[in-house]
Parts: C-alpha cells; structure tokens; sequence
C-alpha cells in the first residue's frame, strides 16, 4: 500500500491526482476526506480546496506483508517479511533478530500481531481477512510436532480400541490434530469442553 | 514506543486524525493514554477486548526489548477529565 495527501478543486479531482501520483486504478483507492472543499465565485476566489487521503491498496499479500513490516519496524526489531497467498488467507513469514520475543511465550505474542494485522487489513479493504504470521518456523514446527502427536496417540487408540483424550489445545491446534487424522481409517476425532478446557478426543469409530 | 501504537491505532479507526497518544515516561514504567473520537472507542477494543489485549502485548514485547515496562490505557469519553 501506497499513502499520500493531496489537494485539489474538489474531492473527486484531489482523488484522481493522488491516484495519478501513486500510480494506479481509483478503483484500488480508499480515500480519507480531510476537507470537502467549498465552490468560490469565479473559480477559485473565496473558496476552499478539498484535501484528501488516499491509499492504494496493492493486494492483500503486498499490503499485509507493508502492515506487518512497518509494525515490526516501529518495534525496533530487525525483520524481514515475505508474503504469500494461500487460497483466502494471507500468510506472513518473518526472518531476523530476536524471533523469541516475536513469538512470544507459546505464540502468544505472534497470535497477537495476527489479531492486529489481520484487523487492520480487514479494515483496508472491508471484509475479514484471515492471516498467518510466522517467524522463525515456529509455527511449522509446531503443526509438525501436534501432527507427530495426533499419529502416536491415533495408534494407541486404534491398538487399544479405547477413546483418548488430549490436553486442552487452543482451536489452531485442534484444528491442526483434526486434519491430520481426517483420513484414519476406523478414528473420528471430535472435541469437548468449553473456552480453555476444550480438549480434542480421538475415538474408534 | 508511541509512534507504534498511534500507528497501528490510526489504520483501525474511522477517523485517524481524532487519535491522540499520549505518553509519560516515568522512573519504571511508561504509560500510554490512547483517545479516540467516542464512536471509535470500540474499534480500537475489539470483541471482549481482543484488539486492546494484542495491542498491550505488542506495545510490551517492544518495550521488554529495551527493558522497560509500558501500560496502554483507552481513554473512553467519560473518562476525559473537564476542561
């Protein structure tokens, strides 16, 4: 994304030459009225300028990518942030210094700057956008050893015949376990208990 | 550590130009007051408070990087005092 401030006639004339120094399509524009402006006598005597404020929006990715880098930057850790879209969801990648403290204790602090990111990309352009934000591979390695742990327990219920059930898990987690063993042939998994307490039960079918 | 939250804080709100951040730095701790135009406030709050907690997390990892400490504080109108 692209920000700037221009002046102009009217709203839609300040509008077209910010776009027009931005480059791009006003349809990609969200534009912040600061002032309408007021018609004067003979053209411009008496009257006001209209100002605006537009972004140009340069797809989600991009400008999720833009958000999170300048939040990043403004906390004063050295980061890089690469983008890609995977389907609907915008997933953030960050490399660099300090990536304990980006992650937070049990990516507390990483599932926050998805809160806020996502929020103010959903803001941009009207509707929820959903985002991933990693560092470091944490959460890749994450999914890894929940993946690892939903086969283990998956034999141990096949061998046994009797339901398990696991500790409680935020929902990525179970999600995570639930995909995992969608496949199983003769498991279901299915989940109880409410807010912090929701545990993922794998059981025979 | 001011320019991060009103940064964040003004891409949130309808009406950027009505944020105000204000920051003192005291001895242990630096505290935040954010204020916005009233029909903002729940914006910048979120459903059961989801957006001010990932704010107050955020603005502290940044904060603990420098050893400090920082409260974030949303000024809701009748909070404000007179005058």
């Amino acid at each position: 994304m692209k920000v700037t401030k221009m002046k102009g006639k009217s709203v839609d004339e300040a509008t077209k030459s910010a776009v027009e120094v931005l480059g791009g399509k006003v349809e990609d524009a969200k534009v912040r009225v600061i002032t309408e402006g007021k018609p004067g006598m003979l053209g411009m005597i008496g009257g006001e300028q209209a100002e605006v404020e537009v972004t140009l929006k340069e797809g989600r990715a991009e400008d999720g990518r833009h958000l999170l880098q300048e939040v990043l930057d403004k906390m004063s850790f050295m980061t890089m942030v690469e983008a890609s879209l995977d389907g609907e969801r915008v997933n953030l990648k960050v490399k660099g210094e300090d990536m304990g403290r980006i992650i937070g204790k049990e990516g507390a602090t990483l599932k926050c700057l998805e809160t806020l990111v996502g929020t103010m990309l959903g803001r941009l352009y009207g509707e929820r956008i959903r985002v991933s934000i990693d560092a470091d591979g944490y959460k890749e390695k994450r999914s890894k050893a929940l993946e690892r742990l939903a086969k283990d327990a998956a034999q141990e219920v096949v061998e046994s015949g009797k339901e398990k059930v696991l500790p409680p898990m935020s929902a990525a987690d179970r999600r995570i376990i639930h995909m995992a063993l969608q496949d199983e042939a003769g498991l279901t998994t299915y989940s109880k208990g409410e807010g912090k307490d929701r545990r993922l039960v794998i059981a025979p079918k | 550590m001011k320019e991060l939250v009103e940064y964040i804080v003004k891409a949130l709100v309808d009406n950027p130009d009505k944020i105000e951040v204000k920051e003192t730095a005291g001895d242990y701790v630096t505290i935040l007051e954010v204020r916005t135009a009233p029909e903002d406030v729940g914006k910048v709050i979120g459903r059961e408070g989801r957006i001010a907690n990932s704010l107050r997390s955020i603005a502290k990892a940044a904060a603990a990087k420098q050893n400090k400490k920082i409260t974030v504080e949303i000024i809701t109108d009748e909070e404000r005092p007179a005058g």
